[in-house]
């Protein structure tokens, strides 16, 4: 039955691209030359009639109906976050738009997805399959993307500008993924029938990995029941600590500020406080397990008017944290302490053993690494009690620890067990 | 009274200060604060290698280490690269030099530099109105016999930035946020830098300024030439705080006693009777000494006393395995942290030489990778000892011809026979009571030098790597593939050395002990002989780890 329907689909196109092509006149005065997959297609297939012609039939703004006529259901991804930037908006909306009412347009707008082409590249005469380069035209700088491929981005003064550039921009130089490494690219996990359906991701980790109970982390119930695979195995994570957004009117002690810029900056110049590319901090993602999580967006926002700072300097507008998976995952992890005794990962670090102080320098936070004044907006910090469990040592924990390391030692420089 | 505008100034000095304080200029002349032999040396280590001379800004007769003359020959003879960082980059911190438009960083020349401070403009501002609004000049005409904090730092707040840190200041990532007064802030500094405030130095907290732990040797010399700093500086933490032995002290006997006349600035006089604590070089200090069984610091400017706390003989500083650490290596709270270094010498541009006073071709700029305070990395320094390190330096060099092309791109210079980066012992001068926890060392290899990393089987694979050499990490020294600890980098300094695959793995090794044992300082006695692991086989051990 399967067969027969697909039989008649497929007849049923040819002759309509046959009859496109007798029936149209385009080409007598548009000389384009098709290639990639559409290349025996009619005009009018995509372009729709030569009285009412669709001059760009990919544009979001019409839900791409004449590609939707054959690529049925993926028009919905246009409902979706790539093009909605719904989360980016309501961030917007209840941080700067207080004291910008256009701050979502002035900054935040480039990276919305306009139409099919946006990512099947060569334009749409020469249509392919989308590539990762055209993913990380919009997942650029701090958002999940470059990481995959090894890329962080550099502190934004002019002092730490230089290295390897990728589409404008300076990265350091990060052990990339292993899927990457190996040569897996963006869609091999994002397909297409998953961004239409509004999902992250067409596969989760164990729809291709068995979980070997070889490792003795594996072996422990409460790791595989409470975490994400990506909490251990997420290698680093770009964290941006203190996102500075510096508005300048009529101000040109602006040349001052030694930071990076383009001609997209228009008023503003963006600055971080700090920036860190090691292990990511921890809490509770939105099905309640241990996730990565990172500073998206600790804001703060000073405007300068005829350079004197205008209302309240370095107004702290949001100090949101969110859960997500940082895409930087090796078979390696940190050891047991990285987690079992670090209570700054999870936001817990103790006053004495501030290093920042942020209080004196007028930043309303008494530290980025304290859970107090700040929220995850898609799940939790993971709570001070919990933590204290997890921290103990009990035998269990011990035993755990002691196979870890012994099975670690044992091999460092060939040495015996004893 | 002599005519020029700075009596103190180089040119001056011998007419000016020397006729009344020959004792001090003779060692001035001589140290390494008006030489600069050592930063010179450690440049042209870094760029060109050794030439079998000794240089200075400018040349000089003086006598060595031994007592033996020494002549050292004047920097503008120096015709390479290492020659012209120091005369176009580095000079500018040489008490000989005179800086007036520099935030935070003007200095008079001199005598000056030091004893007559300029405000943050260098513009005086000080009781003689045909002077008033002047720059660059002193702030005033009022001498200043025992210098502020502030003074030091005009200096000490590039390269190992030790005056920043030990205020609780911080110039990493340079973001120039939070802004001040609508400026980049909050703390501007000199070459569009600025600071944030971090936790500052424990004895800089309790008000103890760079002078208090300084001797005027330290500072102005001794009255021999050394050719790196750790050589003129006499002190030690050990002197107040004890080590393996307690503090050592020697009774003053004089008026004419060195410590007596150096107080006499200080709120509070040294008189005979009492027992002046003595530095690591066995001299007295002329402000620390024995008062009813304790070690005691005067405040030289703030009169306020100090009590240091000795720890020789304390359970957590008796454990047998930390005998070979240096003080700072547990107790630093940060220690900055430069990656990589991008200097770039462009003869299409002039630069100004502020020895010869000239501009010539060839300008240099600087970039960096990446800045860090915590953790940091350990390694033997040239004591044999275990200390806090970092890069020291990571020089890429690149050179630019008059046309434009790129005579060098990105080089690494040889280093004791091959192309290697460097890092060097150093003590960060941001001191914390609580120290780095034993499992937080033991535990994490990034204090070893392996970088931030993941641990896969037996390797431990960085996570930021060098844009060069992308199987390398930036952030490191050390890798280990499949068991094997290699070295990439070196540590700068006579037998200095990263540590090698068995001491790494005795490190490693003791969190077998660790987790169980943690509480050294509770006198665990597993920790006062050398660690005996086949106890953990024990029937004892035994028990324990099979209960539920």
């Amino acid at each position: 039955m399967r067969w027969t329907t697909l039989y008649i689909s497929a007849c049923l196109v040819a002759l309509n691209i046959g009859l496109g092509h007798a029936a149209e006149n385009c080409r007598v005065c548009h000389r384009v030359e098709m290639a990639g997959a559409h290349r025996s297609l009619a005009c009018l297939s995509c372009h729709v009639s030569e009285s009412a012609t669709v001059a760009n039939p990919a544009a979001a703004t019409g839900e791409a109906a004449p590609c939707n006529s054959c690529h049925r259901g993926f028009a919905a991804i246009f409902d979706h976050v790539m093009a909605t930037r719904s989360r980016e908006r309501a961030f917007a909306d209840r941080s700067f738009t207080k004291v910008d009412p256009n701050f979502y347009r002035k900054n935040c707008n480039s990276c919305h997805l306009k139409g099919c082409l946006d990512c099947h590249q060569g334009g749409g005469h020469r249509i392919g399959t989308a590539s990762a380069d055209l993913c990380l035209n919009c997942h650029r700088g701090y958002f999940v993307g470059n990481d995959y491929f090894g890329r962080a981005p550099r502190e934004d003064s002019l002092r730490y500008q230089r290295g390897k550039r990728f589409q404008g921009e300076y990265y350091l130089t990060m052990r990339p993924d292993i899927h990457a490494e190996k040569g897996l690219t963006c869609g091999d996990c994002h397909s297409m029938q998953s961004l239409a359906k509004g999902q992250k991701s067409a596969k989760g980790c164990t729809d291709c990995h068995r979980i070997s109970s070889r490792p003795v982390e594996h072996r422990i119930r409460a790791h595989l029941e409470k975490l994400e695979c990506y909490a251990c195995h997420s290698a680093w994570a770009p964290q941006e600590y203190g996102s500075f957004f510096l508005r300048f009117t009529d101000s040109p002690t602006r040349e001052d500020f030694w930071l990076k810029w383009d001609e997209t900056s228009g008023e503003y110049l963006r600055s971080a406080y700090l920036r860190k590319q090691d292990s990511p901090p921890l809490g509770l993602n939105a099905r309640g397990r241990v996730s990565p999580i990172r500073p998206q967006f600790i804001a703060y926002y000073t405007h300068i008017v005829r350079d004197k700072a205008e209302g309240r300097e370095n107004q702290l507008l949001a100090a949101e944290w969110k859960a997500y998976f940082p895409h930087t995952i090796r078979r390696g992890t940190v050891m047991c302490d990285d987690c079992h005794d670090s209570p700054r990962r999870f936001l817990l670090e103790s006053s004495q053993d501030r290093i920042y102080r942020l209080e004196e320098d007028g930043m309303t936070l008494g530290s980025f690494w304290d859970q107090r004044g700040q929220t995850v907006i898609n799940g939790a910090f993971l709570p001070e009690a919990r933590y204290r469990r997890l921290s103990a040592r009990t035998n269990a924990f011990q035993k755990g620890y002691l196979e870890k390391w012994q099975t670690f030692v044992n091999r460092v420089d060939g040495s015996s067990s004893r | 009274m002599l005519g020029p505008r700075n009596p103190s100034d180089y040119r001056n000095w011998e007419k000016g200060c020397g006729p009344c304080h020959p004792y001090q200029l003779g060692r001035l002349q001589g140290s390494l604060m008006y030489t600069n032999t050592g930063m010179i040396r450690n440049i042209q280590l870094t760029w060109e290698g050794e030439d079998g001379k000794l240089y200075a800004t400018r040349g000089s007769d003086t006598f060595d280490a031994a007592g033996k003359p020494l002549k050292l020959k004047p920097v503008a003879e120096l015709n390479n690269l290492s020659g012209e960082l120091y005369r176009k980059f580095c000079s500018r911190c040489h008490i000989g030099a005179e800086v007036g438009d520099s935030t935070g960083s003007s200095h008079a020349g001199g005598c000056a530099a030091c004893h007559f401070p300029v405000n943050d403009d260098a513009t005086y501002t000080g009781s003689d109105r045909e002077m008033r609004g002047r720059n660059p000049y002193s702030a005033s005409h009022r001498m200043e016999p025992l210098p502020p904090n502030q003074v030091c730092a005009r200096c000490h707040n590039r390269s190992g930035r030790i005056a920043l840190s030990y205020q609780g200041l911080y110039d990493g990532n340079n973001g120039h946020v939070p802004t001040r007064n609508g400026q980049s802030g909050p703390v501007p500094l000199s070459g569009n830098r600025n600071a944030v405030h971090i936790a500052p130095d424990i004895h800089a907290a309790a008000g103890m300024e760079c002078i208090d732990c300084h001797t005027s040797r330290d500072i102005m010399g001794d009255g021999y030439s050394y050719q790196n700093l750790y050589h003129q500086v006499e002190i030690a933490c050990e002197d107040c705080h004890g080590g393996t032995a307690p503090p050592a002290y020697r009774v003053i006997t004089g008026d004419g006693d060195e410590a007596v006349r150096e107080s006499r600035s200080y709120r509070m006089q040294m008189r005979p009777g009492m027992a002046m604590v003595l530095t690591a070089k066995g001299r007295a200090y002329s402000n620390v000494f024995v008062k009813d069984g304790k070690v005691q610091v005067l405040g030289k400017r703030s009169g306020k006393i100090f009590t240091a706390k000795v720890v020789t003989g304390t359970p957590e500083h008796a454990i047998v395995g930390h005998k070979r650490l240096e003080c700072h290596s547990c107790h630093s709270r940060t220690v900055v942290q430069c990656y990589g270094c991008h200097t770039t010498y462009d003869l299409r541009e002039n630069g100004m030489d502020f020895i010869t006073g000239e501009e010539t071709p060839g300008a240099f700029s600087e970039t960096e990778d990446y800045r860090m305070l915590y953790p940091f990395p350990l390694a033997v320094n040239q004591r044999g000892r275990i200390s806090a390190v970092t890069p020291g330096c990571q020089t890429f060099i690149s050179v630019i011809g008059e046309e434009g092309n790129k005579l060098r791109d990105e080089d690494v210079a040889r280093f004791k026979g091959k192309r290697q980066l460097r890092f060097a012992p150093f003590y960060s001068h941001n001191t914390g009571k609580k120290a780095v926890g034993c499992r937080e060392c033991h535990a994490n290899p990034r204090f070893l030098g392996f970088g931030q990393h993941v641990i896969e089987g037996a390797d431990i694979m960085g996570t930021l790597m060098c844009d060069k050499c992308p199987d390398k990490p930036l952030d490191g020294f050390l890798t280990m593939d499949d068991g094997r600890v290699r070295a990439f980098a070196a540590i700068t300094r006579e037998h200095s050395r990263p540590l090698n695959s068995g001491e790494v793995r005795r490190v490693f090794k003791v969190n077998l002990c660790i987790t169980c044992h943690d509480k050294a300082r509770d006198k665990d006695a597993i920790y006062a002989k050398k660690l005996e692991y086949r106890a953990l086989d024990d029937t004892v051990h035994k028990r324990l780890l099979s209960r539920p």
